[in-house]
């Protein structure tokens, strides 16, 4: 057994608690990110942005900012119209301003940019153009955009009014609530709220006037689809795909935010192309939070309904999806909703409808899924509250209601109401874990006592399901382009081995965890692989890191490329061994021949030969490339338990214990997951008590920047418990299911089913997010159960 | 925003009236005024005033225009404004009525606009800031009128 934990240490595979390798820059400030990047000549992009929500421009005068020494030039919407770039699609095949010709549709929307000598005179530069603004009224409510006569959003479209997308069957439905014992209903609010990577946005634009090739350096999830719509929208100007390099470097956190394309990357490579210079664009934290894409902001109204027994029947969803002035989100192509109707959750449910209508508002444009696989919080919360508001309902604990209703191990794989083929689970196991863990059923005797004495306390549960790792090509697609992923490896003559990926780390750890993957299938230790991503030029073609989908897809590419090597090396392995190769057996890091263990040749002998000794007829080197493209999504789970203690004097939400206990099937690196998981409860935590973006009646944000936007720090963190259960997925190479965003996905729920299970027995029923004291204040008060003096 | 006050002045409503639409007067009083310009007398002007939010301090370039003058009882003036990254839209109604012992009781409004990067920290601190201004503004005019 000794030997095999010294080999496990060395070749540090799959389970093993790796320390991140990335670490030994990032800790040590030799990251390397855009804003670290200085090149010879290079300018500075800084843009004039929309006091306005809605305003015609009238006219824009350059003249002070010109006359600025180190000011370049000023680019308008009418300089791009000449080369016909003024505009350019989102992901979601609506258009949107690059820049701005004649009307700005939303607060801190692009007008103008200033190239500078330096980032300051661009700053000098921003403030000296002279716009003159003829204010138009401005809708930042959806619900007021629907009703008629309503200020027009979009010139170019007949109203405010941008799809309807229903899923499920409406009248098998129907008929399911008609024969219900019991129904109940809810309006759940959840706002807009932002990414807020540390890093804001930014690039660096490179046109080589000679060569005619541009390098884009730029904070992207998806280099590779990037290189692919800039050769499509810019092709006309002879920009085509193969002078197109794409290079993302280390990323501070992406969350989704950094799937978009945003204007500033496309005013900066306008302005290299015209200068023949470098030209740095970097955001600033205000202009990220006031104008990049937001996530969320889904005004549901949702249905569930049960036997008198309490075994659920059906769910009824009606969606308003505020946009802002362009559908700006990344969602697969086929579903303008993501995965939204992933929302019967974990549940077993006959029937199901859902409906979204998506709606344009003088707000940014976006509705990127912020840490969570395309609309799948949305779903989660929306089940999770409904679930947790027919057990009070019908008096029966939220957690044996659960129980009841879950889906049973027996019955995956499971064809839900909505058409999802769930790969795997055992939620009664993950919650019964959650319930050992925190002590459930003393918490609900304490609370019974508290009660009893007027204090007040709340267990909140969410058993969500995820949906991650798209996808499938027959139904996912960007753009048309099929949501597969990649890997490519090669074994170098000694052994070692450098593989490169389709997919982009912002901080997940791929250099680790990819490494990990390889080092087990071909027992290679995971120090002697080196990991490259985000480099068009060099590595193979992918859809890029989001919605969980690297372990899933470009994970699994890991795998089965290290197998393909696998195959060779086996040919290779029984020339020198001169055996058959059906006589041949693998063991983690060599081939050996049956019955004789001593005859053997390990991966790194193999490796040399493929350069030194390869068999005749067969071609030189070891090297795979795999573009996987999985057969199905996978579906990692958890059961998340939060205790939270309420002042009645003041409304304040105290989290006591919050138990999360995750399924994601195989875990690669045990410290990354729980790692994610952390991470993932904080960005679950936030919103669920502090995060909202904030307009008023004219469209002007209220609170662009962290004074104002509530983020939590170490201090108002909960200590977070993890613990878990792994069902692997059954068709991924490596039975894993993704991790990044069950935490971000599942957090929120069982937050606010704490807050009104404390609250349940005086008649609040509901609290949006993000629950604050003044609210949680308001309805005590309402429920005369608030202490005043 | 919509803010709304009250304030006795010691002088005839024939007075007040005069002072008050009197833009040389009124702009000796208004705080923070850098300049101000007739462009139709009676009926437009154009200021350069800077308002401080805070810490911080922004000047507004702006056309004052009187929509109504009914002497010496009713008169509205609205006004737009911009600063750079900032626009401001202002509509404010003022009504005089006799007080006791001569003096003159002017009720005031105002509906302010404010879009643009102060726009979030105008929200918190304008109410401060206009009971402040407004303060000044009328000692100020007392001052020059009441005898």
């Amino acid at each position: 057994m000794t030997d095999t934990h010294t080999q496990d240490d060395v070749v540090q595979g799959l389970g093993h608690r790796r320390k991140r390798v990335e670490d030994a820059r990032f800790i040590q400030g030799h990251g390397n990110y855009i804003d670290d990047m200085k090149l010879p000549g290079m300018l500075y992009l800084g843009i004039v942005r929309s006091p306005y929500a809605h305003a015609r421009i009238n006219s824009i005068d350059d003249s002070k900012a010109l006359a600025i020494p180190g000011v370049l030039a000023v680019i308008t919407g009418e300089t791009l119209k000449q080369f016909n770039v003024h505009n350019m699609p989102t992901l979601m095949s609506d258009t949107q301003n690059v820049l701005p010709i004649d009307t700005v549709k939303y607060q801190y929307q692009e007008v103008a940019g200033v190239l500078a000598v330096d980032r300051y005179v661009a700053a000098d530069g921003v403030a000296a153009v002279e716009v003159d603004y003829e204010p138009l009224p401005a809708v930042v409510d959806p619900m007021k955009a629907l009703e008629p006569g309503a200020p027009k959003v979009r010139e170019d479209k007949e109203d405010n009014h941008i799809w309807h997308w229903e899923w499920g069957d409406e009248q098998k439905t129907a008929q399911s609530f008609q024969d219900a014992g019991v129904t109940v209903a809810e309006d759940i609010y959840i706002p807009r709220i932002h990414v807020s990577s540390i890093e804001t946005c930014g690039c660096v634009a490179q046109w080589d006037s000679i060569d005619k090739h541009l390098t884009l350096y730029m904070t992207t999830q998806a280099p590779h689809a990037i290189r692919t719509v800039v050769a499509l929208v810019t092709g006309h100007l002879g920009l085509s795909e193969e002078r197109i390099r794409i290079v993302s470097p280390d990323i501070g956190g992406g969350f989704g935010g950094k799937v978009p394309v945003y204007p500033g990357y496309v005013i900066a490579v306008a302005a290299s192309i015209v200068t023949g210079k470098p030209v740095k664009w970097i955001e600033t934290r205000t202009e990220n939070l006031a104008a990049d894409s937001f996530a969320r902001d889904y005004h549901i109204h949702a249905e569930l309904a049960a036997d008198p027994d309490g075994t659920l029947t059906a769910l009824r969803i009606n969606t308003i999806a505020d946009h802002g002035y362009a559908d700006a989100a990344a969602n697969p192509s086929k579903f303008p909703a993501g995965l939204f109707h992933i929302c019967t959750g974990s549940y077993n449910l006959k029937n199901a409808f859902v409906e979204v209508d998506g709606v344009y508002t003088n707000k940014p444009p976006g509705g990127v899924a912020y840490r969570c696989s395309f609309r799948v919080t949305e779903a989660v919360q929306t089940i999770e509250r409904m679930t947790d508001i027919m057990a009070h309902t019908l008096n029966i604990d939220p957690a044996e209601f659960r129980m009841k209703n879950f889906i049973r191990p027996e019955q995956f794989p499971y064809k839900s109401a909505l058409g999802w083929e769930y790969d795997s689970g055992n939620y009664a196991k993950a919650l019964r874990l959650a319930m050992d863990m925190v002590g459930y059923e003393d918490l609900r005797k304490e609370q019974a006592e508290k009660r009893a004495r007027g204090e007040l306390m709340g267990i909140g549960i969410s058993s969500f399901t995820e949906i991650v790792g798209a996808g499938p090509s027959k139904d996912f697609d960007i753009l048309g382009i099929k949501m597969f992923d990649s890997c490519e490896i090669r074994v170098h003559p000694t052994g070692k081995a450098i593989a490169r990926f389709g997919t982009k780390s912002q901080g997940q750890g791929h250099e680790t965890t990819y490494a990990q993957i390889i080092a087990e299938e071909l027992g290679i230790p995971s120090d002697h692989i080196k990991i490259e991503e985000g480099d068009t030029d060099t590595a193979p073609y992918g859809l890029g890191t989001y919605a969980s989908r690297s372990t899933p897809t470009a994970g699994a590419a890991a795998s089965i490329a290290s197998r393909k090597i696998r195959d060779k090396g086996k040919k290779i392995a029984a020339h020198l061994l001169e055996a058959s190769e059906d006589d041949l057996v693998w063991e983690r890091g060599k081939f050996y021949v049956k019955g004789s263990p001593d005859r053997s040749k390990t991966i790194q002998e193999v490796a040399f030969a493929a350069y030194t000794n390869h068999p005749q007829g067969m071609e030189a080197g070891l090297e795979a490339v795999d573009y996987y493209d999985p057969p199905n999504l996978t579906y990692p789970f958890g059961s998340y338990i939060c205790v939270v203690d309420i002042d009645r004097g003041t409304g304040q939400v105290k989290i006591r214990r919050f138990v999360a206990v995750d399924d994601c099937g195989t875990r690669i690196n045990p410290t990354i997951v729980e790692g994610q998981i952390h991470g993932g409860l904080t960005m679950g935590f936030a919103p669920a008590l502090l995060e909202e973006i904030v307009y008023d009646e004219s469209g002007n944000i209220l609170n662009p920047n962290f004074m104002d936007y509530l983020l939590p720090t170490a201090v108002e963190t909960p200590r977070w418990e993890t613990g878990e259960t792994v069902t692997p997925s059954p068709h991924h190479p490596i039975g894993a299911k993704g991790v990044g965003e069950s935490a971000t996905v599942g957090a929120p729920a069982a937050i606010q089913n704490a807050v009104v299970d404390a609250l349940w027995h005086l008649g609040v029923h509901n609290i949006d997010i993000p629950i604050t004291a003044p609210k949680v204040w308001q309805a005590l008060k309402d429920h005369g159960a608030a202490l005043e003096e | 925003m919509k803010f709304a006050g009250s304030v006795i002045i010691e002088a005839s409503r024939d007075k007040v009236w005069q002072s008050l639409t009197d833009p040389n007067l009124v702009s000796q009083c208004a705080p923070g005024l850098e300049s101000m310009r007739i462009v139709e007398p009676d009926k437009q002007f154009n200021v350069v005033a800077s308002v401080g939010f805070g810490s911080v301090k922004m000047t507004f370039d702006a056309n004052v225009e009187w929509e109504e003058l009914e002497a010496p009882d009713y008169a509205r003036v609205k006004a737009h404004g911009k600063a750079p990254g900032n626009g401001v839209d202002v509509v404010s109604e003022m009504r005089l009525s006799d007080a006791p012992d001569g003096a003159t009781q002017m009720d005031w409004n105002a509906d302010v606009v404010l879009v643009g990067s102060m726009a979030g920290l105008a929200s918190r601190l304008m109410g401060g800031i206009t009971k402040k201004m407004s303060a000044a503004f009328f000692d100020c005019i007392k001052g020059k009128i009441e005898v």
